[in-house]
């Protein structure tokens, strides 16, 4: 084996190689760098306090099966600390059928507590009898929806924090997204604290490793199965960021960073101005949102008409 | 060599020795979007396949 297929660590094959730094890492030091860096990312952002019981959003996908191997390993630290995996199955013929599965599998496997709620119960119809003639706008109907089944979720098992698998390259994508559509207010929004009585605090634990590193997580740790794309991704905007993204940070390694950072520093300075607009109760269903009608009501509304 | 894609589909390539990742683009596939197992085993993208080398490759974006 060739010195620059090894770990730069030990002897080991090297399972990965930094695109920034460019230091290689076998699959043992990869598990152990990771779980480093979430665990850092969550006692530095406070996200875990004893006695917290987290809602953990388990779709089945990469990114939560990760997130709940993290936290599930990181438990035994924390004090008091419950986990509850929250499945939403909106309804996606050929592709939620076996991810649910997977969830249902792996809850088992560690012996965690989980819940399955689906759109149907919520809305009374699964996602695709709402999305037709709508399949457009599939991503936006179906994330606000889904939101609104895991912070009802989380609120019914009493949870105290709703913990998901967002990932720097999610996290760049989003901000890129904002930007585009010139959102200035969801660009500065920070749902990390709550609010009391009203929004959940989310937490987000994998937002410092990338989306190679968690694939490369689950393979490493023998988690990694081929489970089908989502239908309605095709005609996603954030499948086209993703690609640009990739692209730019070939080119220019620290792009996503860069990006995550000066969001950052738009929130802080933003802050005043994202806090300025009292929150509500939308007067069709008495959830918190910032205007009359919260984003699920309009939603619904524009669905059925 | 063999190449397995993402989709399962195979393709077939002279052995001469070539960093993965060379091999990628010339397929036209961004190797930024997948992760590389050579033999069974995973690898960074830049090290060399050659010969009888399998090179199986796992799509890193997934939708959902």
């Amino acid at each position: 084996m060739a010195i620059e297929d090894k770990c730069s660590l030990c002897n080991e094959p090297a399972v990965i190689r930094g695109s920034e730094n460019g230091t290689r890492l076998c699959g043992s030091h990869l598990v152990l760098d990771l779980e480093g860096r979430v665990q850092k990312n969550i006692a530095e952002h406070c996200m875990v306090s004893s006695g917290d019981h987290i809602a953990l959003a388990l779709s089945g996908g990469k990114d939560s099966t990760a997130l709940l191997l993290f936290l599930h390993h990181l438990q035994p630290a924390w004090h008091g600390v419950k986990i509850t995996a929250i499945t939403v199955d909106e309804g996606i013929s050929g592709y939620r059928e076996e991810t649910v599965m997977a969830a249902k599998n792996l809850t088992e496997h560690l012996g965690v507590s989980h819940h399955i709620h689906s759109f149907s119960d919520y809305f009374g119809d699964d996602l695709d009898t709402l999305l037709k003639g709508h399949e457009q706008r599939a991503c936006t109907i179906c994330g606000v929806l889904r939101r609104r089944v895991l912070t009802e979720a989380a609120r019914k098992i009493g949870a105290t924090k709703l913990a998901t698998g967002h990932n720097r390259d999610d996290e760049a994508q989003s901000v890129l997204m904002n930007v585009l559509r010139g959102d200035l207010a969801r660009l500065v929004q920070d749902s990390s604290s709550g609010s009391p009585g009203s929004f959940l605090p989310r937490i987000k634990p994998l937002l410092t490793i990338t989306e190679r590193e968690v694939v490369t997580y689950l393979f490493v740790r023998n988690y990694c199965t081929d489970l089908p794309e989502c239908p309605y991704t095709v005609s996603a905007l954030r499948l086209e960021i993703r690609e640009m993204l990739e692209e730019l940070e070939s080119w220019c390694p620290g792009a996503r960073d860069a990006l995550i950072r000066s969001r950052d520093g738009m929130r802080r300075y933003a802050s005043s101005l994202a806090r300025s607009g009292a929150l509500q109760v939308c007067r069709e269903c008495g959830e918190p949102c910032s205007g009359e009608i919260c984003q699920v009501c309009k939603i619904l509304a524009s669905l059925r008409h | 060599m063999q190449v397995i894609l993402p989709d399962k589909s195979v393709r077939t390539l002279p052995g001469d020795p070539l960093p993965v990742a060379q091999i990628l683009m010339s397929l036209g596939i961004k190797p930024s979007g997948v992760i590389v197992v050579k033999n069974g085993c995973l690898v960074p993208d830049d090290v060399l396949a050659r010969g009888d080398d399998q090179i199986r490759l796992i799509r890193i974006a997934h939708g959902g």
